[in-house]
């Protein structure tokens, strides 16, 4: 065997260059002959009857396309189908896309779209959440009866906000008819979730419609669902027009129009023993929907069942709704449920402690989970556990206890926190063996090139980096040999979608079985493909959310450490550490990458970045009044790797790719309480509510 | 239709400006955004565009007859680059959005856009800077205080030009300057303060103070300013109270999606308090 350095050390990036020179084509760079440029009509009410509609005379070539152009089902395929691709006679929020008009010429259509009078009659809107679509519960144990010999109850309830995904790129897709075929290629995590809408949209038959990658300038979850919305609306418009349509979000639209990561409130009740145990917890977690429900369900049952984050607690009773509102649309976006849940129960573990009159961290490590304890749904953390040690690595290195010791007692204004989490690698549930059932293929060429043929996005993470990288070392030849291009549904088999953290520990297990077989494949011109299994021991009951939600779990400690102006309220991060076990790296480089991105986002989530609706209309429209973090608000931030593999990822790789970002929030929200000495209950902390609470606020 | 022009020289801009009414553009960093269409189109002008950024005429700063004299073209950059620029305008431009941005924009566009957040008036109001205008026939001086009447709007008339801002060089002995934006950099501010001193043998020979974002225009106050005149370094803490609710009720911030009311008067006073406790100490 010829000498390999270790998977995990980093090589560059294969699209490096492209990127960096400008070659790389992204969805607005692309022109065809003939194109049309494509704009949408949005709602200006958040709830009300369309009355009337009044469309000027169009001149020669322009269109107006709205739902008497659906051939098929008026519903965009997602898991919860309440997606309308067009509204017929009612819109429930406003930047609801109601009619495109396309044409040639982009100042003609905005001349058509100002003549367009639709007339409303307004309806009441609900902002409220008290429309429940989805209930779901489960308990763990005795659930929620330990409550009645409870020594003490305490209970807290804990809110978050909207986050936008605030990619690079804004949303984006052309579409063409190639002979008869549906061609559309996009700025896109998912190509396959755009293939099957388009399909039920159009209902056409499977081989008539295709959909190409573009290059992607960052998704975040916000290119999982919603680009399925405006691949059914293009393909409407291209075959009205039959020629090219070229749809582009500009920024305020996209961020009007497009989902953000849900609001929720979280209600946490512990049940205390005479001794200061916990001896059971209630919780029910309360999302906003918004008014498309989608996949809001998944992202409930991932909040719910992340209810003890990294923590064991023997009995558990855990509710959950999703609540369907007259606003934007929420859904996915990294983390997807755990964000929410792991404030919640990272504060409250504090809390609980710190209204009991104990140490914090000497009473939350006493419920870290340990390998073989029962997950909050009372499966098995069947694989190691290196929590204790992850958490005295952070505490090592950012120096947690001199500090947090010295800002406890001084009225410094600085403080340091530290959450623990775990991230479930995969869909949630039995969702990748009963939905995705993800499929690979590798083609040997008689040249000895090889294809790598998945349906996984670049989107920024490095996926196309990792699978050459894993194939090339697997089978021993230079990674120039190996050939992974955008994703092509004519070409690559459905492999799922670029989500939940599944892309290498799923699909690069099963591209690393398929490598083997390739490896031992005395032909070499050949194909071999990969379905997946669910391992035998892994089981889930989906009506009783009872069982291993996950077949595997990532887990990290992140320590934050900042500075707040007294003066002002504003809060500086000095300081930032991460452990992280992601099982194996792929490539360090790039998981630190992922660290730094995650980790900002995460932090910002806690602290920064403010999104509000008044009466459905967001406030926060641009991106100068959106914030997110720049280079000057981030410290240097030191992340250390723990390796654990996982026995079906590849390398034993688990997750990356959320984890960064669910323990952000928490950390940050903990030191800022310790340095303002002030409980906090609602993120994002701003300025503004830290010079609420110092002026007014409780100890 | 209307139809951008740029002028070769001063001259030619004011004779174009006697003739018809332009939209003056400068740096266009801000004018542009403001006018921001969707992407391939032409950002719509209802006057006349005029892109001034190029007159080299006006691309200067120097010191004459013990004045700053800032040409309407300099960007940002080179200010805060200038040894004789005042230490507060450093560090105003400082926080100032990027550095992209920063080589790109200038004074005299920050000041003509008017905004009640605009960074750079705050130092400007503390300066007392005058504000040189020409049309084709005519220069005028006007201060910056006399300039600016409300949110976006100013003293300028249709044919005159921003030529030059003139500041005086630094003589104050103490400065302060807090922006307090949502963020470190590329930020609207949400509060600005801003305090100048001059102390002679623990005496106040002069004083200013100024705030931004927490009224229509820079908010600075001559009368209350003036109590605090040739007094003593020492007498600041028992007048403390009184300066701050002078000023309490002169502020007025409002609400809107980048912060509230109450945070930026709190704020506002809290950083004038600063400010006052570091004089007496």
């Amino acid at each position: 065997m010829k000498f390999q350095p270790d998977i995990g050390t980093p090589i560059p990036r294969v699209d490096a260059k492209e990127k960096i020179s400008g070659a790389a084509a992204y969805i607005n760079d692309i022109d065809m002959p003939g194109m049309l440029y494509a704009k949408t009509l949005r709602s200006k009410m958040a709830h009300g009857k369309i009355i009337k509609r009044h469309y000027p005379t169009l001149p020669e070539g322009y269109a107006i396309i709205d739902y008497r152009h659906i051939p098929g089902t008026n519903i965009v395929k997602a898991i919860y189908e309440d997606w309308q691709i067009f509204p017929v006679d009612e819109v429930r929020y406003i930047g609801e896309p109601i009619l495109l008009v396309v044409g040639e010429n982009k100042d003609v259509i905005i001349d058509i779209l100002e003549a367009i009078e639709i007339t409303y009659e307004e309806m009441e809107p609900q902002f409220e959440w008290i429309d429940s679509v989805i209930h779901y519960h489960y308990e763990k144990k005795h659930g929620s009866r330990p409550f009645a010999d409870a020594n003490r109850i305490i209970e807290h309830t804990y809110e978050t906000g909207y986050q936008e995904q605030a990619y690079i790129e804004p949303q984006g897709m052309i579409g063409y008819l190639d002979q008869d075929k549906m061609t559309l290629i996009g700025s896109i995590q998912c190509p396959y979730y755009v293939k099957n809408a388009v399909l039920m949209a159009l209902g056409w038959e499977n081989e008539r419609v295709r959909v190409i990658q573009a290059h992607v300038g960052g998704a975040f979850g916000g290119k999982e669902e919603y680009p399925s919305l405006i691949a059914c609306q293009l393909a409407m418009a291209v075959i009205q027009v039959n020629k090219p349509v070229k749809l582009i979000f500009e920024r305020e639209e996209d961020i009007i129009a497009s989902t953000k990561r849900h609001p929720a409130q979280i209600a946490m009740k512990a049940a205390i023993d005479s001794e200061g145990h916990i001896m059971a917890l209630k919780v029910h977690v309360g999302i906003d929907a918004g008014a498309v429900i989608g996949l809001s369900g998944v992202v409930l049952s991932r909040a719910m069942i992340a209810a003890t984050g990294a923590y064991t607690i023997e009995n558990l009773d855990v509710t959950g709704d999703v609540y369907r509102t007259h606003s934007v649309p929420t859904g996915a976006f990294r983390g997807f449920g755990a964000p929410q849940m792991m404030f919640a129960i990272e504060m409250f573990m504090e809390h609980i402690a710190r209204n009991l009159g104990k140490e914090p961290l000497a009473y939350r490590m006493a419920y870290v989970a340990k390998q073989y304890d029962l997950t909050a749904t009372s499966g098995t953390f069947r694989d190691p556990i290196l929590m204790q040690k992850m958490i005295e690595e952070a505490m090592k290195r950012s120096r947690y206890e001199e500090k947090a010791l010295q800002y406890q007692n001084l009225h410094r204004y600085q403080g340091i926190g530290m959450s623990f989490f775990l991230h479930g690698c995969g869909f949630t549930g039995s969702g990748e063996a009963t939905t995705i059932k993800a499929k690979v293929r590798l083609r040997r060429e008689a040249s000895g090139v090889v294809h790598i043929l998945i349906a996984a996005v670049d989107m920024g993470q490095g996926v196309r980096t990792a699978m050459r990288k894993l194939v090339a070392h697997m089978l021993e030849v230079p990674i120039d040999q190996v050939i992974y291009d955008l994703p092509d549904t004519d070409c690559v088999p459905d492999s799922g979608p670029t989500v939940a953290s599944r892309t290498m520990m799923i699909v690069g297990g099963l591209v690393a079985r398929a490598a083997q077989r390739l490896g031992m494949e005395p032909q070499i011109a050949v194909e071999i493909e990969e379905t997946y299994h669910q391992p035998s021991e892994i089981q889930w009951d989906e009506a009783r959310m009872q069982g291993d939600a996950y077949p595997a779990y990532s887990w990290g400690v992140n320590v934050v450490e900042v500075a707040v102006d007294p003066v002002t309220g504003e809060v500086s991060v000095v300081g930032a550490w991460s452990v992280y076990d992601v099982g194996k790296a792929i490539d360090t480089l790039m998981v630190r990458g992922q660290a730094d991105g995650g980790l900002a986002q995460g932090i910002a989530y806690g602290y920064l970045e403010v999104m509000r609706h008044h009466q459905g209309k967001i406030q926060q429209r641009n991106l100068t009044d959106y914030i997110i973090p720049t280079a000057a608000d981030m410290p240097p931030m030191e992340t250390y790797l723990f390796d654990n593999p996982y026995a079906y990822g590849p390398y034993g790789a688990k997750g990356v790719g959320e984890l960064t970002l669910v323990g952000g929030a928490p950390a940050i929200a903990k030191a800022i309480e310790m340095a303002i000495k002030r409980q906090i209950t609602k993120i994002p902390v701003t300025p503004e509510m830290i010079m609420e609470l110092m002026t007014h606020g409780e100890d | 239709m209307v139809e951008a022009r740029i002028p070769h020289s001063l001259q030619e801009a004011l004779i174009l400006m006697s003739q018809a009414t332009y939209t003056i553009v400068n740096g266009a960093t801000d004018l542009l955004v403001q006018k921001r269409s969707w992407s391939g189109t032409i950002p719509k002008f209802s006057q006349p565009p005029l892109y001034i950024r190029g007159l080299k005429e006006l691309d200067y700063i120097c010191e004459r007859s013990g004045m700053l004299e800032i040409g309407a073209t300099t960007s940002l950059e080179t200010i805060l680059h200038h040894p004789k620029t005042p230490k507060i305008l450093q560090h105003i431009i400082l926080t100032m959005a990027s550095p992209a941005i920063r080589h790109q924009a200038t004074l005299s566009g920050n000041i003509q856009n008017a905004s009640p957040a605009g960074d750079s008036l705050v130092g400007l109001y503390l300066l007392d800077a005058s504000i040189v205008l020409h049309n084709r026939h005519h220069e005028r001086v006007i201060s910056i205080q006399d300039f600016i009447v409300d949110v976006r709007k100013t003293m300028r008339e249709a044919d005159e030009l921003i030529t030059k801002v003139v500041l005086p060089i630094d003589k104050f002995s103490q400065c302060a300057y807090t922006k307090v934006g949502p963020r470190k950099t590329d930020a609207i501010a949400k509060v600005a303060f801003g305090g100048l001193i001059d102390i002679e043998n623990d005496r106040i020979r002069d004083i200013r103070i100024a705030f931004g974002a927490v009224y229509k225009t820079v908010l600075r106050s001559r009368k209350i300013e003036e109590s605090l005149m040739g007094k003593d370094r020492s007498a600041v803490p028992e007048m403390k109270h009184v300066l701050l609710e002078g000023y309490a009720s002169l502020i007025q911030p409002i609400d809107d999606q980048r912060s509230n009311r109450w945070y930026r008067k709190t704020t506002a006073l809290n950083l004038l308090e600063a400010f006052l406790d570091s004089i007496s100490r």
